[in-house]
């Protein structure tokens, strides 16, 4: 028989301070209720199945689900034989009358509506979807019944007087309610059990349920106004779903200690996921006295705070009127909610907050197991989603003790695809280690956390950090999957698609739709309307969309002098709109797709400063202010980790152009010219680890090298030390052993004024007596020079080319062939305006005052002479008439 | 006044009192009993208490009655490995299964620490051991012979003198295996066999040639990240380990009372009426943790030194810098105690060290000074020393 997770004894291990009877007694009442509560957690495969076994049982006339209420009437699509998923209900809410007090503060301006976004995935194994599934095969009635999440935002009120919260704020404007939100938690803890416990109305309840994520508008206003910013974070970060409740309660802290459960995650799988029930009736009870026991240890004001009881208040509204409506009784009907909600105030007689109005949209969207997983930085997300469908899909099958061993053939197919040796052995291995442990742990059955520690024990070997990071890589592989949802086409336009012909209308650029024409928009960002074109299509440019393309550099590009100018070409095609559809993904609107992918890149090359520099630039091309100053912090944290070259100096290049732009926008800042300093600082350090680099790098050393000697040499930054730059170099000139950075290292210097052109000559003089082997070097070393000179070249040519006219002399055949390749690379390096000037100075130095160009015969030789004597003629001619 | 000697630092009785480090066993023996007899899960064959009993032994925490030399006592189990607990089940579920451990981290990270404890409260001894080492060979692994013996007497078993390897195996204990990538690699493959076939053949012997593993004997094998590529096991080793990783403690507060603990308990064997102040404790943890991870609590980058600066290091440090504070100093262990016994463990190998713990003095300590005495005395003793 299956044992309980609370007992006497559990609690009295735990040290917490709950009377189990009153626990009990609350979840007997609630359990017999004449309405039946199914208490659930999102992504839960156990969940769904239990469920399915009691809508199998009980035949409701109606089901209700902890759902947006909103977007009732997207049921038919979310339950058509055409949807796959994962898909999520897609609702926002635009306070077109700024009802909530936010524009200009969750918005770019005050005359710009803010927009509240939420998104309720579903996978198959959502219980939510189940549950919807059964409903739509059975004809049952289902109705979503929870708080629309547009009514949880706290209004913003701009002076002291106002309360933190929504909810306080209501809570308080009621007298009577005052003293029921304080401190106390509601029911079971045994402070409070004397007066009342388990009178009805004081059940305590909540518990797991479907958690939707959401994302509030980025915000353009760069005001520190603690008032606005109060809010923003306040309505940023609205809680939804009451796990984090359960989480916070005392009951399951003094639990996840005593058993040693790293994460809510692995203490669900422990006493619900993975774990065999006697019956689904059992299951129910076991969930809802969990659920009861740590709503009984959590405070009430925390509820209040975090908008449960609003919520509750709702859903308890929206059963009775349904229940109304369609004149059923409570016993016909069937509620499928988060656990903690079972125990709500009976007693409670509130009415439930008043919906703002504005413009809500719902639809539904197409979403990926990536996005529904935790790495995604989604916080309701599932950790492992097709780890937990293998899970629903092998308990489908009637074999779900398989589940270890299909997943680490999983992890460990993936592994090998990743270059890993690993044999059967090894699952072997790790199928007799996950099981071993998981007794240890005393569980009924291995979870996923056993399985990862197994899979780095006995596959890792050494420090999983790095020597795992293959191992760790295969495992993310196989726990979170790649499936991809598909929404009924019976539902229209996704709200990106939507987003993308707003934008392209109101920036005037229709008349590129539909055609195959190619359009050319030339943009000066100085313009308002060029400003939010160019914005729009970096946007648009960045998400992959295949609809513009930029000529000419890259905006920004100081050394081009077009900083305000941009020249794009649009062209549609129907490859736009499926680029769009697969855009929908990271997010439901151009900005907030770009805004995905940028934050994704961002984590993925935080440890490159030239990479983060790259992607600052881009959030400033694309206007995305919050991801500026975010971009801006993780550059400064890569700057001092990063330690490569090449890096920081394109680090550096990029905040060049930013400074640039910035003096143009009048908004540079202290952050800017620091991180300038340090980057410099660093990349002037670097120089030295760069002086042996292989042949394939050394190109980028030198771009990255002539890109530093810019810098230092425009001196119109006080704070950066020249001599730092020249001193590093001469230390890597002396240091290297490398002819063609020897070159660079020695031309730049000579660029640079630090030391004369003659010392160049000097160097190929040297080589000129050096033996045969190293004089072939030669080549090398004057393509280095000409890789990084200019100027410095035409002003020492005198002496250069006496150099190299020693060397030529001094070589002999063989050599001079080996040399050959480099030293015209090393030519045709050069501006053909400074070959000119050297090659009459060669002319020059061996007499011939005038070196005219050679220009190819066209003619025959005799008609050549021809000419040739028929010109010397007319020069004849010429002199004598004194002309 | 004398010490009030708790449960667990009881020593035996009689001559131990003199010896200067007890093995775990002995050390933890009232410990070992009372989870023995209040252990009712099933423990492997030869093992002297279930795998639960062995992790609770090692993380500590539970205070456990046990009828100790006809007394009944509460017997509070200390905790003996610091970090991340799930390192020990792993390292437990491993020594039950076929294949061997691995401990493997940087050194002082407290692998041969773990290793002890893990073997004296399996097998009731932590002294089957071998220690590599580059002399190490295949004899001190298998076994040697009496020479004498067996040119007066030929070749029997009772002229072979087994290795700890051998006792291990037939008394179904475990064997630790001290810093095996210091031994050279045929050495190491000697392994294969007793790993794999769990026995060890003696083909001098014409009869009763093979020594076959009793259930219960693994090995638990120790090596240091520093020493990779040196003699890196070979992929038919390294397939026949589990290798478990230990990491540097990273956490301050952890570090803190590993130091606190550990130098306490070390003060306590010298006879030593030191005592180590927090704030000097706080102080030395910071600067080992700053130095060790290349960033300051401030956000400010700083070098890293090439030698390992372990928790173990900084107890170390805090060991001499009583002793130096008892026999040469006022007896109380202050910032300049602890600066002056610091230099030596960061700066080892390489010189270049010493300019990363002046970067670190100048850039850091020096302006945590202006506010506070210790690390103004901190600052001004290290660029002392270091001149």
């Amino acid at each position: 028989m299956t044992p309980p997770v609370i007992s006497d004894k559990s609690l009295e291990k735990a040290g917490i301070n709950l009377d189990i009877d009153v626990v009990k007694a609350r979840v007997q009442q609630i359990l017999e209720d004449e309405l039946y509560w199914f208490p659930v957690r999102h992504h839960s495969p156990n969940v769904a199945l239990h469920l399915k076994q009691a809508i199998q049982d009980r035949k409701p006339k109606v089901i209700f689900i902890e759902g947006p209420s909103q977007a009732n009437d997207l049921i038919p699509f979310l339950t058509s034989r055409k949807t796959k998923p994962p898909v999520a209900i897609y609702t926002s809410f635009r306070d077109d009358g700024n009802v909530l007090n936010l524009a200009g503060i969750l918005s770019p301006a005050e005359d710009i509506p803010p927009v509240f976004p939420a998104w309720y995935p579903f996978l198959q194994y959502s219980p939510e979807f189940v549950a919807l599934q059964m409903a739509a095969d059975r004809g049952t009635k289902v109705f979503f019944i929870d708080l629309p999440h547009y009514a949880r935002i706290t209004p913003y009120v701009p002076e002291k007087a106002h309360v933190d919260g929504l909810s306080d704020d209501r809570e308080s404007e009621d007298g009577s309610r005052v003293n029921r939100d304080d401190d106390e938690s509601e029911v079971g803890a045994k402070a409070t059990s004397g007066d009342g416990a388990g009178a009805p109305g004081d059940s305590p309840v909540s518990g797991t349920e479907p958690e939707p994520s959401y994302s509030a508008p980025p915000n353009d206003n760069s005001s520190d106004d603690s008032d606005n910013e109060k809010a923003r974070k306040q309505n940023r970060n609205l809680e939804f779903g009451s796990e984090h409740l359960i989480i916070e309660s005392q009951f399951y802290q003094s639990l996840a200690s005593v058993a040693g459960y790293r994460s809510f995650d692995e203490a669900w799988d422990s006493l619900f996921e993975m774990r065999k029930f006697d019956s689904t009736e059992m299951y129910r009870q076991e969930i809802a006295a969990f659920c009861c026991a740590s709503r009984a240890t959590t405070r009430r004001s925390r509820m209040v705070s975090d908008g449960t009881i609003d919520r509750e208040r709702f859903m308890r509204k929206s059963i009775s009127t349904h229940l109304q409506e369609l004149g059923l009784k409570p016993s016909e009907a069937m509620v499928i909610c988060g656990g903690f909600h079972l125990f709500y105030d009976a007693e409670d007689k509130e009415s439930p907050p008043s919906i703002p109005q504005g413009t809500v949209y719902n639809t539904i969207v197409p979403y990926s197991y990536f996005q529904v997983s935790e790495l995604s930085g989604y916080a309701a997300g599932t950790r492992a989603p097709q780890f937990y469908q293998r899970v629903w899909d092998l308990s489908i099958a009637n074999r779900p003790e398989d589940i270890v061993v299909e997943h680490i053939v999983a992890v460990l197919t993936e592994a090998r695809k990743k270059g890993q040796i690993l044999s059967s052995a090894d699952a072997i291995a790790v199928s007799q280690h996950t099981d071993m442990l998981s007794r240890l742990r005393g569980r009924a059955m291995p979870v996923l956390d056993d399985l990862h520690d197994a899979l780095i024990t006995c596959c890792c070997k050494g420090d999983p950090k790095e020597e795992g990071l293959a191992l760790l890589r295969a495992i993310d592989a196989a726990d979170i999957g790649s499936s991809i949802g598909k929404v009924t086409p019976d539902l229209g336009q996704l709200p990106v698609v939507k987003d993308f012909y707003q934008n392209m209308e109101a920036l005037e650029l229709n008349e590129v739709l539909g055609k195959e024409k190619r359009l050319k928009l030339d943009i000066d960002k100085r313009d308002p309307l060029g400003e939010r074109r160019s914005v729009f299509l970096h946007r648009l440019r960045f998400s992959e969309v295949p609809l513009c393309a930029m000529s000419g550099p890259p905006s920004g590009d100081f050394s081009t002098g077009k900083i305000f100018r941009e020249e794009w070409h649009l062209k549609w095609s129907p490859a736009v709109e499926a680029a769009l559809i697969d855009l929908n993904l990271y997010g439901d609107s151009i900005e907030s797709a770009a805004v995905s992918k940028l934050r994704k890149l961002l984590k993925a090359d935080e440890r490159s400063a030239g990479k983060t520099s790259r992607h600052l630039l881009r959030a400033i091309d694309m206007d995305l202010p919050d991801l500026v100053k975010a971009t801006e912090e993780l550059l400064s944290q890569s700057i001092d980790n990063d330690v490569r070259f090449v890096s920081l100096a394109q680090a550096l290049t990029a905040l060049m152009v930013i400074d640039r732009y910035f003096v143009y926008r009048n908004s540079r800042h202290g952050v800017l010219d620091e991180l300038i300093v340090r980057c410099y600082d660093r990349s002037c350090f670097a120089i030295l680890d760069v002086v042996a680099v292989p042949e394939s790098d050394q190109e980028e050393v030198v771009a990255a090298l002539v890109a530093l000697a810019e810098v230092a040499q425009q001196g119109d930054k006080q704070s950066l030390d020249r001599n730092l730059f020249t001193e590093h170099v001469r230390g890597a000139a002396a240091a290297t052993t490398v002819p063609f950075l020897k070159g660079a290292f020695l031309g730049v210097l000579s660029e640079l004024r630090d030391i004369d052109p003659v010392e160049l000559a000097n160097e190929v003089s040297a080589l000129a007596k050096a033996p045969p082997d190293v004089m072939v070097t030669a080549g090398d070393f004057l393509d280095g020079v000409m890789a990084v000179s200019r100027t410095s070249i035409i002003l020492g040519a005198q002496s250069l080319i006496a150099a190299i006219d020693e060397l030529l002399r001094a070589c002999q055949w063989n050599p001079f062939l080996v040399m050959l390749p480099k030293m015209r690379a090393a030519f045709e390096r050069m501006h053909i305006s400074h070959r000119d000037s050297l090659a009459t100075r060669v002319a020059q130095m061996y007499g011939l005052e005038e070196g005219g160009s050679i220009a190819e015969l066209n003619i025959s030789t005799s008609a050549a002479v021809t000419v040739a004597r028929i010109d010397k003629q007319v020069a004849d001619i010429m002199k004598d008439w004194n002309l | 006044m004398a010490a009030k000697k708790d449960e667990k630092s009881q020593p035996v009785e009689g001559a131990d009192d003199e010896v200067l480090r007890q093995p775990s066993e002995i050390l933890y023996r009232n410990e070992i009993e009372a989870l023995k007899q209040n252990d009712s899960d099933p423990a492997p064959k030869h093992w002297h208490m279930s795998p639960r009993a062995v992790l609770a032994f090692v993380l500590g925490g539970k205070t456990l009655k046990a009828k100790i030399d006809g007394k009944t006592l509460d017997v509070p189990i200390s905790k003996k490995f610091y970090g991340d607990d799930t390192i020990v089940e792993r390292a437990i579920v491993t020594l039950a299964s076929e294949r061997a451990l691995l401990l493997v981290g940087e050194p002082g990270t407290g692998k041969s620490w773990l290793s002890e404890h893990l073997a004296a409260a399996i097998s009731g001894t932590s002294n089957l051991t071998v220690q590599g080492t580059a002399g190490t060979t295949e004899e001190h692994i298998k076994y040697s012979w009496n020479i004498a013996r067996v040119i007066a007497e030929g070749p029997n078993p009772t002229n072979l003198i087994p290795s700890p390897t051998m006792v291990a195996m037939k008394t179904g204990r475990l064997l630790r295996f001290e810093e095996i990538t210091r031994c050279l690699p045929d050495v190491q493959d000697s392994l294969v066999s007793i790993l794999s076939d769990k026995g060890i053949a003696i083909p001098e012997l014409p009869d009763a040639n093979m020594v076959w593993a009793k259930p219960g004997f693994n090995v638990i094998a120790t090596a240091n990240t520093r020493d990779q590529g040196v003699n890196e096991l070979s992929a038919a080793l390294k397939r026949r380990f589990n290798y478990i990783h230990i990491p540097v403690i990273t956490d301050h507060k952890t570090e803190v009372e590993i130091v606190q603990k550990r130098a306490g308990e070390l003060l306590q064997r010298y006879d030593m009426p030191v005592t180590l102040p927090p704030p000097i404790i706080e102080l030395l943890t910071t600067v080992f943790r700053e130095i060790r991870e290349g960033k300051t609590d401030d956000g400010v980058s700083v070098k890293k030194p090439s030698t390992t600066v372990s928790t173990a290091e900084a107890i170390s440090v805090a060991i001499d810098a009583a002793l130096y504070a008892r026999f040469f100093g006022g007896g109380e262990v202050g910032a300049r105690d602890i600066a002056r016994n610091l230099v030596g463990s960061i700066v080892k190998e390489d010189i270049n060290d010493l300019a990363v713990l002046k970067e670190y003095v100048v850039l850091v300590a020096k302006r945590r000074g202006e506010k506070d005495k210790n690390w103004r005395e901190f600052h001004d003793t290290v660029l002392a020393s270091i001149k």
